[in-house]
């Protein structure tokens, strides 16, 4: 497996990936078998890929914003989801991309599929704007529109019934885990495309988070909910599940809070987890050699930290990074060194697992709260590339070494 | 007219203030106990308000843009009413939609969380100079009981406070705590016996001390503790344990539906009005996951109540009214959040004097604005006034200034109304 090396982080692409409708920015990335192959998705369903030149060969950062033209264009638009993407995945040969939707759906991609047809697409919509005031005219929304080849998805997994949130795919490429917003958890044979086994949490809470372990094996899962009244608060869980027949292993919240009781829902209760928990345990990673699990503190919250716990006692290891208004997405590299992860202050945070000490900052902090966050993180399979989503509505590259 | 005053009507004349002083409330001399009840509907309907506290998004419930800018995750779902959809959080009351009257036009005046609450509880805007009353006031004393062991007015987790208002201590709310369960201090902590002797003692020295001060204020302290006092034999009423196992089902199983199934107690047990209140609407920042997660345990005890309403007889008798103090606005900010907003945004009625089954008012095609049929605060006002049998124009008087129920120029939106 290839190390990672923090040192000289150095921003090369930003893709534009906007959209006109409220809220709908990317929130999912991942990368297609090279570092310079890339797929991003949107609340509104769109799922784009872009191939990427030598970063030696890109235009400068700011000719990327501001110059028509300058930001490499999509070239597949892969169609089919009706709702927002929640998350993405690769399978390690890099052929099968698979995406979680808000539509309840799971999707296959062959990446190297031929296309079904084109479609024009727009993603350059804050460059539109600032032209237009430039000049004075209104906003051109409809000309010149990048065509893009279209592609449909090979299969659709179907079997959950509310919003997926979380989808983890074993290192192996071989076990797919999906949770969603009813507390069902799937676990998929990937090659048969059939559900191995299923089971489910509390009933009021959400699967924001899942992790599997590189054979596919061993789940931990991340239950939250928001409240549903000031004093009507789910308890969240942190749970470590058997795949192949769902049954619970270890209560890693328990293991901090042994008097937790899962069923109390009252604003008092929810004190007792409320500091470890923050807004959810929104993102989840389990270590290359299965040995840690890292958990990121998510929602808006005051910092979001990322706990790493021992897989196998529960027991806290230490704290690490600390993103403030919270976590969004947390990874470890391959070679099990670094965690690196995003949050809502606008920075991607890379810090050591050995002593938690914060090795690398990507980005700056933008200052205030009304910045837009980094919603999801990929690093390439041979770790020298990161790919990071904002809800600016961009999709920015950073290359290491 | 003034031949009919006696001392007794002359010092009602006045009225207490926040800061000890007395203002005379020459009004309500001739405005006495035996006209209110005369002027109070022999219908005596009955409301619940369901607030939703913070602002419930519009768009993320009751007015949906689906392909729209700013139409956000949540899709359409249809109704039992042809032709009408609302978000598909709400499958329950979409199926309850033919009880209700949605109202997609409204377009009030005050922006923020106090003078909201004071404005969707009042139809006032706060003002320095006069204490505007709470509609559960004015519906206990128009449609309240004048002998009762509960009071006209309760309120469960509620965060208004204007209360009673120029109306004063008789109309003001009985406060219950989030949980439904009856304030420490409304029983007493000693054992019957003793109980029994303070008040007899007590009796005798408030007779004694009544006959010779007869002061408004000893009086109103008096009939404060007799209803406290009479509030101990209808204690079972709050109890809901006993009930709630049939009940959970159908309310859903959370804390709003056992507040909601307490407000169908009292109601069933004659309380003229009471609030129900759900918490953490204010999603300044993730917007849809917050309504992802109160609107589904919400929409299951309105729909709960509705039924059960229905089922009892009572939703002819009972209106039901669901509102938050403002909307949220169109666009979506860079936490993921709806802000406030009062240009255009939606309530909805239901049962007592309502017709159901219709959308009234529509907002434009991104809801930044209100398309057609505009309605102000005061003519909601004067809407739930003329549903509950009580004439909007009815005036009550601060000082000597006559106030109207609703506001000067609010309009009774007759669409709405139906048996």
């Amino acid at each position: 497996m290839p190390d990672f090396t923090p040192q000289n982080p150095k921003q090369v692409w930003q893709l534009p990936f906007q959209n006109r409708n409220e809220g709908a920015w990317p929130m999912a990335v991942a990368f297609l078998g090279s570092d310079r192959r890339i797929a991003a998705g949107d609340r509104d369903g769109r799922l784009l890929v872009w191939d990427l030149a030598e970063p030696g060969d890109a235009p400068s950062l700011e000719q990327q914003q501001k110059t028509p033209g300058a930001a490499p264009a999509p070239k597949q638009s892969l169609v089919g989801h009706t709702n927002g993407i929640s998350r993405l995945a690769t399978t390690p040969d890099g052929t099968i991309l698979v995406s979680a939707s808000f539509d309840r759906t799971i999707r296959m991609w062959d990446a190297a599929a031929a296309p079904s047809g084109s479609v024009d697409v727009i993603v350059d919509h804050e460059l539109r704007d600032a032209i237009a005031k430039k000049s004075g005219k209104k906003t051109d929304d409809a000309t010149p529109a990048t065509k893009v080849e279209s592609l449909t998805s090979t299969h659709t997994l179907e079997g959950h019934k509310d919003w997926i949130d979380s989808l983890s795919l074993s290192a192996d490429g071989r076990c797919l885990l999906t949770g969603d917003q009813s507390s069902l958890v799937i676990a998929w044979d990937v090659a048969a495309r059939k559900e191995r086994s299923r089971w489910s949490g509390h009933p009021w809470n959400w699967v924001v988070a899942t992790a599997l372990t590189a054979d596919g094996e061993t789940a931990v899962i991340s239950e939250y909910r928001y409240k549903r009244d000031d004093f009507d608060i789910p308890c969240p869980a942190l749970k470590r599940f058997h795949v192949a027949d769902g049954a619970e292993q270890l209560d890693l919240l328990k293991v901090q809070f042994p008097k937790l009781n899962p069923k109390e829902n009252t604003y008092g209760s929810a004190q007792v987890w409320r500091k470890f928990v923050a807004n959810g345990l929104v993102a989840l990673d389990i270590s290359p050699d299965g040995k840690l699990v890292a958990a990121g503190q998510g929602g808006e919250t005051d910092t979001g930290h990322v706990h790493l716990l021992e897989m196998e006692t529960g027991k806290l290891v230490r704290t690490i990074s600390g993103h403030q208004y919270g976590a969004t997405d947390v990874k470890f590299t391959a070679d099990g060194k670094f965690v690196i992860s995003a949050g809502r202050d606008t920075v991607i945070r890379i810090c050591q697992v050995d002593d938690g000490k914060e090795v690398a900052q990507l980005g700056k902090p933008r200052g205030g709260q009304f910045k837009d966050w980094i919603s999801a993180i990929a690093l390439s399979p041979d770790q020298r590339t990161l790919a990071a989503t904002d809800i600016g509505g961009w999709v920015h590259i950073w290359t290491f070494g | 007219m003034i031949d009919h005053l006696s001392r007794r009507t002359l010092l009602k004349g006045t009225l207490a203030t926040s800061a000890g002083g007395v203002v005379m409330n020459w009004g309500d001399l001739f405005h006495g106990p035996a006209s209110v009840a005369a002027e109070a509907s022999p219908t005596k309907k009955r409301c619940i308000l369901l607030w939703m506290n913070g602002g419930a998004s519009q768009f993320e419930t009751l007015d949906l843009k689906p392909g729209a800018r700013t139409g956000g995750t949540f899709r359409p779902i249809s109704t039992n009413v042809a032709g009408a959809q609302i978000c598909e959080l709400m499958p329950k009351i979409a199926q309850q939609m033919d009880k209700l009257a949605v109202i997609r036009s409204m377009r009030t005046s005050e922006v923020d969380h106090p003078g909201g609450i004071y404005l969707m509880h009042t139809g006032y805007r706060p003002t320095a100079n006069v204490r505007f009353p709470e509609f559960g006031a004015i519906i206990a004393k128009y449609n309240g009981r004048e002998a009762t062991d509960l009071p006209n007015f309760i309120k469960v987790f509620s965060q208004a406070d204007a209360g009673a208002g120029f109306l004063g201590p008789k109309y003001q709310p009985f406060g219950i705590g989030p949980e439904g369960s009856l304030p420490p201090f409304s029983a007493s902590s000693q054992s019957p016996e003793v109980e029994s002797r303070r008040y007899q003692l007590r009796s005798f020295l408030e007779e004694t001390y009544g006959k010779v001060h007869r002061a408004e204020t000893s009086k109103m302290h008096r009939e404060a503790y007799e209803a406290s006092r009479r509030l101990q034999g209808v204690r079972k009423v709050f109890d809901i344990d006993t009930e709630w196992a049939k009940h959970s089902e159908l309310y859903g199983d959370s804390v709003f539906g056992r507040r909601c199934l307490l407000a169908r107690r009292l109601i069933e047990e004659g309380v003229s009005f009471v609030e129900v209140s759900q918490s953490s609407y204010d999603s300044h920042a993730d917007n849809a996951v917050w309504h992802k997660a109160l609107v589904p345990p919400m929409e299951h005890a309105w729909a709960g109540l509705l039924v059960d309403l229905h089922q009892r007889g009572m939703l002819d008798s009972t209106l039901v009214v669901w509102m938050g103090e403002i909307g949220r606005t169109p666009n979506i900010n860079n936490r993921a959040g709806r802000d406030h907003y009062v240009r255009s945004w939606s309530t909805a009625l239901a049962g007592g004097g309502i017709k159901g089954g219709q959308v009234y008012g529509e907002s434009d095609a991104t809801g930044v604005d209100v398309k057609d049929n505009p309605v102000t605060e005061g003519d909601f006002f004067a809407t739930i006034y003329s549903a509950l049998g009580i004439d909007p124009k009815k005036e009550n008087f601060a000082g000597v200034r006559p106030i109207p129920l609703a506001p000067f120029g609010s309009k009774v939106v007759a669409e709405l109304l139906g048996s």
